[in-house]
């Protein structure tokens, strides 16, 4: 069985189809990309599985246990940890309670204070900063602080919205890095929307091409960077110009 | 000198009183977006639990006979359960309307407590005595403050103290303040939405039952429509201190506070009536000059 099943969902914002008809299944400790244009339902499909957006059709499970229907707050409980576009952090807490605040689902105390102490390991300056306004960090700093933060509800798969978005190249290196070095120690599953096929293709693991709301490829992230492939979901079946298909 | 420190005292109690119920209406509109209209009616709501349900003239004690030491936690838990218990019946089923349906409903909340109250207990303003001894003036820096400015003052202190403290060292304060920040993104990180809420409500009544108190004590009147005047000048604060601002309700609640006392005091005698309208007037030019409120949250900084 896998860990994350989603059959069949469709997601609307009114009468407008973000999502539709759209099957994917995510097996324990994998890595998959979400890639595709712009409007293709990527962040929609997230935001189905963390349930901040509500399906119109079919069911999404982890783990066997239902999702669909249920509030954010009870997927959270469940093991769903999400890095969302744009990171939002709370920029008016300090960066150490923006990494409690993902811990009231938690009773173990130790293991709370032992988790905020490896996240000041590997990311010392937030540790430097823990007591100032998280507002007040960079965007990297910030999007280390967001995966931090996902990392305190103790998941079992992490869901990450446009990690490099606004990043420098080297500071999204840097952002992959760790989420791949985390999900090697932890065991997490990863669902990464990346709009970068190269990007996805240089970390490496299974890709998955949105389009229109539905998935119009899949396979291993290093093939999918095939131009025929990436074209025909950038532009329908007719691939004419390739060159900005990265 | 002596006329300083009375318009101290004056300034401080009145702005402390309009600071207590800004924050009442700042707490939900934190959490919920939501500016609750009815916040004014759970003030009277509290006032009029004090005395027997009639509609006879004169005011027959009912709670308020009950001594201090228990008629205080007991009026403040009313306030709590009535805005509670108007979450659960009205405003759950609008979490996800409009902003504006919301306010409205908050609106007809309002009305169908107050009408509630008129029914019960009559329109007429009645006399009521609570704790008459506080009014006895005691002489402080060579001014006559009424025992009972003391009391709101040193009240307010405590409830703001007790309130940051709150906010800043519990779970549910943290959950709050994330909440306020970006409720969606707390909710993903396993913060129950009802829990937070119910939170803000039970605390944002608890406040109104402490105005409430205070004004019944200081004006010795159940009025109905009291608590639609104070509910005016406390939403006017929150405006005017940026709107989900905690600090800032309670910062621009003082100064509201403050200046209509001074100008009550310095405004030739002619112009005293309109003493309003050139609190207002005031009130204008501070939004012209800063629309985002005197004192804006972070939250509402943009980031990149």
């Amino acid at each position: 069985m896998s860990k994350l099943g989603v059959f069949d969902i469709a997601v609307r914002y009114g009468k407008v189809p973000a999502v539709n008809d759209l099957t994917l299944h995510v097996d324990e400790g994998e890595r998959v990309f979400v890639s595709g244009p712009n409007g293709a339902g990527k962040s929609s499909l997230l935001k189905a599985i963390s349930g901040a957006a509500a399906t119109s059709h079919g069911r999404i499970e982890l783990d066997g246990d239902l999702l669909t229907g249920r509030p954010p707050e009870a997927i959270a409980r469940l093991g769903i940890s999400m890095v969302p576009e744009g990171r939002d952090i709370f920029g008016s807490l300090t960066v150490e309670e923006n990494l409690r605040v993902g811990t009231g689902l938690r009773r173990d105390a130790e293991a709370v204070e032992e988790d905020i102490a490896e996240i000041y390991a590997n990311f010392p300056i937030l540790g430097e900063r823990r007591a100032a306004a998280a507002g007040a960090l960079s965007g990297g700093q910030q999007q280390m602080l967001a995966i931090g933060r996902a990392l305190m509800t103790n998941p079992k798969l992490i869901m990450v919205d446009e990690p490099s978005l606004g990043l420098a190249p080297k500071i999204v290196d840097q952002v992959y890095d760790t989420l791949c070095t985390l999900q090697e120690d932890r065991g997490l599953t990863l669902l990464i929307v990346e709009q970068s096929s190269l990007r996805a293709a240089r970390v490496g693991g299974r890709m998955v091409l949105m389009r229109g709301g539905r998935i119009v490829g899949e396979g291993n992230a290093a093939d999918m960077v095939d131009r025929d492939a990436l074209a025909a979901a950038y532009f329908g079946q007719s691939p004419e110009k390739t060159e900005t298909a990265t | 000198m002596s006329n300083l420190a009375q318009l101290f005292f004056d300034a401080a109690s009145l702005g402390g009183l309009y600071a207590m119920a800004a924050l009442g209406i700042a707490l939900i509109f934190g959490v919920m977006k939501l500016v609750n209209f009815a916040h004014g009616e759970y003030i009277a709501f509290c006032v009029f639990a004090l005395i027997v349900p009639s509609t006879d003239a004169v005011a027959v004690m009912f709670l308020g006979k009950a001594p201090a030491l228990i008629l205080i936690p007991v009026i403040l838990g009313l306030g709590a359960a009535i805005a509670v218990a108007s979450e659960y019946v009205v405003f759950r089923h609008l979490r996800k309307a409009d902003p504006v349906a919301m306010m409205i409903a908050s609106f007809a909340l309002g009305f169908v407590i107050r009408n509630a109250l008129l029914a019960t207990y009559g329109g007429r303003p009645k006399a009521v005595s609570l704790w008459p001894g506080l009014n006895t003036p005691v002489d402080i820096a060579g001014a006559s403050v009424p025992l009972l400015q003391l009391i709101v003052i040193l009240s307010t202190l405590l409830v703001v103290t007790g309130l940051a403290l709150l906010l800043k060292k519990s779970r549910i304060g943290l959950e709050m303040r994330a909440a306020a920040e970006n409720f969606t993104m707390a909710r993903l990180l396993g913060v129950r939405a009802n829990r937070v809420i119910t939170g803000a409500f039970a605390l944002s009544g608890a406040l109104a039952a402490a105005v409430a108190l205070i004004m019944v004590t200081q004006t010795g009147v159940a009025d109905v429509r009291m608590g639609g005047q104070i509910m005016l000048v406390a939403f006017i604060a929150t405006v005017l201190g940026g709107l989900g601002s905690l600090p800032g309700a309670v910062a621009a609640g003082f100064l509201v506070g403050i200046v209509s006392v001074v100008l009550q005091a310095w405004l030739p005698l002619e112009a005293r009536p309109f003493r309003d309208a050139f609190l207002y007037t005031l009130v204008i030019v501070c939004l012209l000059v800063r629309p985002q409120g005197l004192f804006v949250p972070a939250s509402a900084k943009p980031r990149v």
